[in-house]
C-alpha cells in the first residue's frame, strides 16, 4: 500500500460516525481553559465537508441570536472528542454555502428520514485501522 | 549540539501530509524515506587510519604487472560514502560493481553521496546507516532537487512585479520591464540581470526544518514543512547547521513557567 495512505490510516480515527452534509450536529470539542479541559459543546448544520484521510474536516454553520456563527472541525483532531448525529436532513446541494444567505425558517431543511438508516455508502466507517509495525 | 561535518542519510520524499499532536496542534509534515543506507567507502585523512582490511586495494596495473595489491594513500579528509536505493547488476558499470564490492554488494546503488565528518569515521564499508543517526536531533537540513519549470518568465522566476492590466499598458504585462541605462551613461545590459530562462531543477537546501517524528521500523523522517522536489526524489537529510530552532510548545511551555514564577 500506498505509505502516505497507510500512515494516514493509521492517524485516523475509527469512531467518528457516518454523517452528510445537511446533518444536525453536536460536536463535543475540548477547549482549555487554565489548567483544566473541558468539552464544548457546538451545534449546528454541517454545510461542508472538505478533505480527505487525515485532513477530512467539516464546517459547521449555527445562528446564535440571529448571527450565523461558522466552525471548522478538523474531524481527526484530537481536540475532537465526540460527534453526535441529531438529524438528517435532505439536500440537493454539495456545499450548503446558500444558507449563508437565509435567515430564521428559511434555514431550515427537510428532515431525511430514508436516510436515517446508514452507512448509506454501504461501507460506513468500518474502518480498520492498521497496526503499525512494532519499533525495533 | 550543531555541527555540519556529521553523517546524514539518503531517502526518497514521500509526500506531505498533516500529523496532529497530542496537544491538538495540526502539523504539516514531509514524510521522507531515509535509508537504510548502505556504508560504500570511507575516506581518511592519512593512510594508517583506513579499516582494518581495507588498507590495501588489489588494481589491476596492465598487462606486464598484472594485479598487484597496491596500499590505499590519504585522502586527505574524513568522509563516508553511502549509497541508497538498489540498483540491479545488468545496468551498473563494472567499475560501480567493483566499487561496491568492496562493502560487501553484487549490486549497485542508485544514489551516492559522501558526507564529511569532523573525527575519523567508525563505520565501514558494508556497516548499515539508519535513521538512527538522527537520535537526539531535533532538526535538519534537507537538499534536494526542485521541480523543474521549464522555460519560466521574469514573474515566477525572480518575483518580479507584473505591470497594469489597463491604463494604457499595451501588451506589457509580464514582461521584465527596462534592462538598462541609455546613451554615455550606459554600460549596457548590467551583468546579472534578471531575465526569464529556465527556472528549477537546481539543487536547494532547505535549513532547520524540525523533526517531528521519527519512525525507526519503517526508516521514515516526518520534518515539518516542504521539501525542494517531488514526491519520490532522492533527498539527502543532515542535521542543520543551524543553531536549533526553540520549537513553539516548548517555548509556549517556557513562557507559562515564567508568567508562573512571576506570580
Amino acid at each position: 500500500m500506498n505509505i502516505l495512505r497507510q500512515l494516514e490510516l493509521e492517524h485516523m480515527k475509527t469512531t467518528i460516525p457516518d454523517f452528510g452534509i445537511g446533518d444536525s450536529v453536536d460536536v463535543h470539542y475540548l477547549i482549555k481553559e487554565g489548567d483544566k479541559e473541558r468539552v464544548q459543546l457546538f451545534a449546528g448544520t454541517v454545510i461542508s465537508l472538505q478533505g480527505g484521510g487525515t485532513r477530512r474536516s467539516a464546517t459547521v454553520r449555527r445562528l446564535v441570536s440571529g448571527e450565523g456563527v461558522e466552525r471548522t472541525f478538523p474531524l481527526h483532531s484530537p481536540r475532537v472528542a465526540d460527534i453526535k448525529v441529531r438529524e438528517r436532513g435532505t439536500i440537493r446541494r454539495a456545499k450548503l454555502y446558500y444558507l449563508r444567505e437565509r435567515e430564521g425558517k428559511a434555514t431550515r431543511l427537510n428532515p431525511n428520514l430514508g436516510r436515517l438508516q446508514y452507512p448509506r455508502s454501504g461501507k460506513g466507517s468500518g474502518l480498520q485501522k492498521p497496526e503499525a509495525p512494532a519499533a525495533e | 549540539m550543531t555541527g555540519s561535518k556529521t553523517l546524514g542519510l539518503l531517502g526518497k520524499k514521500v509526500g506531505m501530509t498533516q500529523i496532529f499532536l497530542d496537544d491538538g496542534t495540526c502539523v504539516p509534515v514531509t514524510v521522507i524515506q531515509a535509508g537504510p543506507c548502505k556504508v560504500l567507502a570511507v575516506k581518511m585523512a592519512t593512510a594508517a587510519e583506513h579499516p582494518e582490511g581495507h588498507r590495501s586495494a588489489s588494481m589491476n596495473l596492465g598487462k606486464k604487472r598484472g594485479k598487484q595489491n597496491k596500499p590505499r594513500s590519504a585522502d586527505g579528509y574524513y568522509a563516508v560514502q553511502i549509497g541508497f536505493d538498489d540498483k540491479p547488476a545488468r545496468s551498473c558499470s563494472k567499475a560501480e560493481l567493483g566499487h561496491n564490492k568492496k562493502a560487501g554488494l553484487d549490486e549497485g546503488k542508485r544514489l551516492v553521496r559522501e558526507f564529511r565528518t569532523e573525527v575519523a569515521p567508525t563505520e565501514k564499508p558494508g556497516d548499515e546507516v539508519t535513521v538512527s543517526v538522527f537520535d537526539g536531533v531535533k532538526h535538519v537540513d534537507v537538499s534536494g532537487t526542485t521541480k523543474g519549470r521549464g522555460w519560466a518568465g521574469t514573474i515566477k522566476r525572480w518575483g518580479f512585479s507584473r505591470q497594469p492590466a489597463s491604463h494604457g499598458n499595451s501588451l506589457n504585462h509580464r514582461t521584465g520591464g527596462g534592462l538598462g541605462r541609455n546613451q554615455s551613461i550606459s554600460k549596457g545590459v548590467p551583468k546579472g540581470k534578471k531575465m526569464a530562462g529556465h527556472y528549477g531543477v537546481e539543487r536547494v537546501t532547505v535549513q532547520r526544518l524540525e523533526l517531528v517524528k521519527v519512525d525507526a521500523a519503517r526508516n521514515l523522517l516526518f520534518v515539518r514543512g516542504a521539501v525542494p522536489g517531488h514526491n519520490n526524489g532522492y533527498v539527502e537529510v543532515r542535521r542543520t547547521v543551524k543553531r536549533e530552532r526553540v520549537i513553539i510548545g516548548q517555548m509556549k511551555a517556557k513562557k507559562a513557567a515564567a508568567a508562573k514564577a512571576k506570580k
